[in-house]
């Protein structure tokens, strides 16, 4: 049993360290977290992050990698983290796309694709959802029809975060109509690019002031050679996907500098000649998500581990999930009780504290136990594949 | 990063758990629970005969050289098995103690004896007046009378200080009531005049006492560590003792979920088991996710003390944790075997009244968020 670091990997930390201390300014940290758009400068960040030899780095060597462990990256995300990077700039195709490429993808594929997300270069956004596929995604009705060397795509998603800048569109799409063929069976995920003709992208707002996006296929063409993988079998993919996504999205230390901005705005805030800081209630919900924070770093790094060495997993990464994502909103809501009404200016108004983060985490921390799966499923996913209990 | 044990730590967790599993069936938790000693010495002969006491002390004193983690695995297993008796007031109170405090020539003739299963040990440090937890707060006198000191005074909540045979008692020997400097931790066998014991009733049924010191004569020679210095090694005891409980605990709390499950599994109501209904399903996960967040940080700080890395967050963080969450998986437990649950002839409350115990050991959540708070600068 070991909780530490390899020698090699602290040095690679305190050089990435040393290098995101200097590049990392808020602006591109912001277009990172806040999802209104990777800018030019979050994208110049991402190939400079490569070119430092930060990006890459547990990825095969023959697609531009150093063929290290994943521990490599997850180091990566958590100093992002700690600095609110939250992830990768070119996040979707890096955590997630990419290493479903690498498991199923053709080679000609991995060829085209592997090396510029390495590279930090090229972007993905996911299709899955639809108006009426979100926690049933294989109920979704997006279809692609075989005809000759192409597939013609008709359908809507809905949800699709990052399609007004990636380049490539990761759509999930059906395949088999047959009737008697189970649902989750009949789906193929395909590599699109994004300025296809027939794509048409409408944003949605959140309540976060994000934006995400309505996207509709309209006779797209794709060429058969951007099947990933087997037909039919695009399901599998995803859910076999799914759990390095949750290792690799939710980072429990994106949650430190919104622990330490509140503990530094209780140390500078008085009431009555007091600093807030000597508040018994204060203490009681700071250390608390302190104490969360400290559980959820454990419960990242044994899923992470279990990634790290090939050790199958089954509920470790969903138990991740829904504690990062909980505690998340806890932490904020923390916060807000901290804040007391200042809890409620917005970011550019007169007054507002802690350039308004905490009110905008308020508002985004709704969707952390709904996205990328809610809760409840996972609460199924643990009780059904952790614990055995049997379905209904 | 490594969360897998090593051959010889498996080994240690399986062997334990199959002893206990046959020498400490439920019958026997509840026959020790109404037994004036609380314990048998056979079986603690037995303990001993296969090291248990001595697992954490260095080979040169009679133990197996064994580090933190392994008290851990041992101490789970004993918490699944609700194990009565001494074991943690000895070892961790006690012999934790001498061997962190104690002098050459008190370790050398102790340990090995608490090793060799020969003595119970216990600590005596909370008092009437700590109505809020408070491990330095200190009323019971020991006054310098020639050669020896006179202790004075009450202490509550002594585990098994009514078969120790050498109770370690914590007292003031100059200063301020509420001052941390001036307390001295002394050893004081329990046959010495003036020391009456009682037991409390308690829920845990757990065999704290009220001892009672009344012009305790003991030797200068007896003092462990250094005078007036006690505060340094309470802080450290209280580190040892609360990782230590919260092991316990865990064990506890794997027991109550595997309980839950195999139930829900098979109890049928409105023509299925109830474990396909979804709020069972989610009480059993999140009791899932209560227990392995406890699990993971307890052995991440046992690691950590293992190697003497500072870890006085990573200790007080497992601690709040394993306090509510253990209480959290008991309600939900109670609330799974429901009517069945509730009868002082199931398992259940064997491990509900103990959780209760363990909660406020060594300090509860209130106690080790403070120390949180501290750490984080407010």
């Amino acid at each position: 049993m070991d909780f530490g670091y390899k020698r090699e990997e602290e040095e690679f930390r305190k050089r990435l360290c040393g290098f995101l201390d200097q590049e990392l300014t808020e602006e591109i940290a912001r277009q990172n977290w806040e999802d209104k758009g990777v800018g030019p400068e979050a994208r110049e960040f991402s190939r400079k992050l490569a070119s430092n030899g930060f990006l890459g780095m547990s990825w095969p060597k023959e697609y531009g990698g150093q063929g290290l462990s994943p521990t490599y990256d997850f180091i990566l995300l958590d100093e992002l983290g700690k600095r609110w990077g939250a992830h990768v700039p070119l996040d979707v195709g890096y955590t997630m796309v990419g290493h479903t490429i690498l498991r199923r993808g053709s080679e000609e594929m991995k060829k085209e694709f592997l090396p510029k997300i390495v590279r930090g270069e090229i972007e993905f956004c996911l299709g899955y959802t639809e108006p009426n596929a979100g926690s049933d995604l294989a109920a979704m009705k997006m279809r692609a029809i075989e005809e000759g060397d192409v597939f013609f795509i008709n359908g809507q998603k809905t949800f699709n975060t990052e399609a007004h800048y990636a380049e490539y569109h990761w759509l999930a799409a059906r395949t088999d109509f047959n009737p008697n063929t189970p649902k989750h069976k009949g789906i193929s995920l395909f590599i699109v690019d994004m300025d296809s003709p027939g794509i048409t992208v409408r944003p949605l707002w959140t309540m976060s002031g994000e934006r995400t996006n309505e996207v509709f296929y309209e006779d797209v063409r794709v060429p058969k050679n951007r099947l990933v993988g087997e037909k039919n079998k695009g399901f599998y993919y995803m859910m076999e996907a799914i759990d390095s996504e949750r290792n690799h999205v939710f980072t429990p230390y994106r949650l430190m500098p919104i622990l330490n901005d509140l503990i530094r705005y209780a140390q500078e805030t008085e009431f009555n000649g007091k600093p807030l800081a000597m508040d018994p209630r204060v203490h009681d919900l700071l250390a608390q998500a302190a104490i969360e924070l400290e559980v959820a770093q454990v419960f990242a790094e044994h899923s992470r581990w279990m990634e790290s060495n090939g050790i199958p997993m089954t509920y470790e990464p969903e138990v991740t999930k829904n504690f990062v994502s909980e505690m998340e909103q806890r932490l904020v809501n923390a916060g807000m009780q901290i804040l007391g009404l200042y809890s409620q200016l917005e970011e550019h108004s007169k007054w507002v504290p802690l350039k308004g983060r905490i009110e905008w985490y308020f508002l985004h921390s709704f969707m952390t136990t709904i996205g990328a799966g809610t809760s409840e499923v996972g609460r199924n996913v643990i009780a059904q594949r952790g614990l055995g209990l049997p379905r209904a | 990063m490594d969360f897998k044990f090593s051959d010889e730590q498996k080994m240690l967790q399986e062997s334990a758990r199959s002893f206990l599993k046959t020498e400490c069936p439920k019958t026997f938790v509840r026959e020790m629970e109404k037994d004036e000693k609380g314990y048998s010495p056979e079986l603690w002969s037995k303990m001993a005969d296969l090291g248990w006491m001595g697992i954490i002390f260095p080979e040169s004193y009679g133990g197996i050289g064994g580090d933190f983690l392994d008290l851990i695995i041992l101490l789970e297993e004993m918490g699944r098995a609700c194990l009565p008796g001494p074991f943690f007031s000895t070892v961790v109170l006690g012999g934790l103690t001498i061997l962190e405090a104690g002098k050459e020539s008190q370790k050398k003739e102790l340990l090995p004896k608490i090793a060799g299963g020969e003595l119970i040990l216990t600590l005596a440090l909370t008092e009437p007046s700590t109505t809020q937890y408070d491990p330095y707060w200190i009323t019971v006198k020991a006054q310098l009378d020639r050669n020896d000191y006179l202790l004075e005074g009450i202490k509550l909540f002594v585990p098994d200080a009514h078969v120790a045979d050498y109770l370690i008692c914590a007292a003031r020997t100059k200063g301020e009531l509420n001052s941390k400097s001036g307390i001295t931790l002394f050893l004081v066998e329990a046959k010495r005049p003036g020391i009456k014991w009682e037991p409390l009733k308690t829920v845990a049924r757990d065999k704290q006492c009220e001892v009672a010191f009344k012009e305790v004569k003991v030797p200068q020679e007896n003092i462990l560590g250094r005078l007036d210095e006690g505060a340094a090694q309470i802080e450290k005891i209280m580190q040892k003792a609360a990782l230590a409980k919260c092991a316990e605990m865990i064990g506890g709390a794997q027991f109550v979920l595997d309980m839950c499950v195999s139930y829900a599994k098979e109890r049928e109501q409105f023509g299925r088991p109830i474990g396909t209904f979804q709020a069972v399903q989610h009480h059993c996960a999140n009791m899932l996710i209560d227990l392995e967040g406890g699990r993971y940080i307890t052995y991440k700080a046992g690691w950590m003390l293992s190697k003497e890395i500072a870890c006085t967050m990573q200790i007080a963080a497992a601690k709040a944790w394993v306090s509510e969450a253990y209480k959290r998986v008991v309600s939900l437990g109670h609330q799974i075997m429901a009517g069945t649950g509730y009868m002082e002839e199931h398992d259940m409350p064997l491990y509900s009244r103990r959780a209760k115990g363990a909660e406020f050991a060594f300090g509860d959540a209130n106690y080790y968020k403070k120390i949180v708070a501290k750490e984080i600068g407010l």
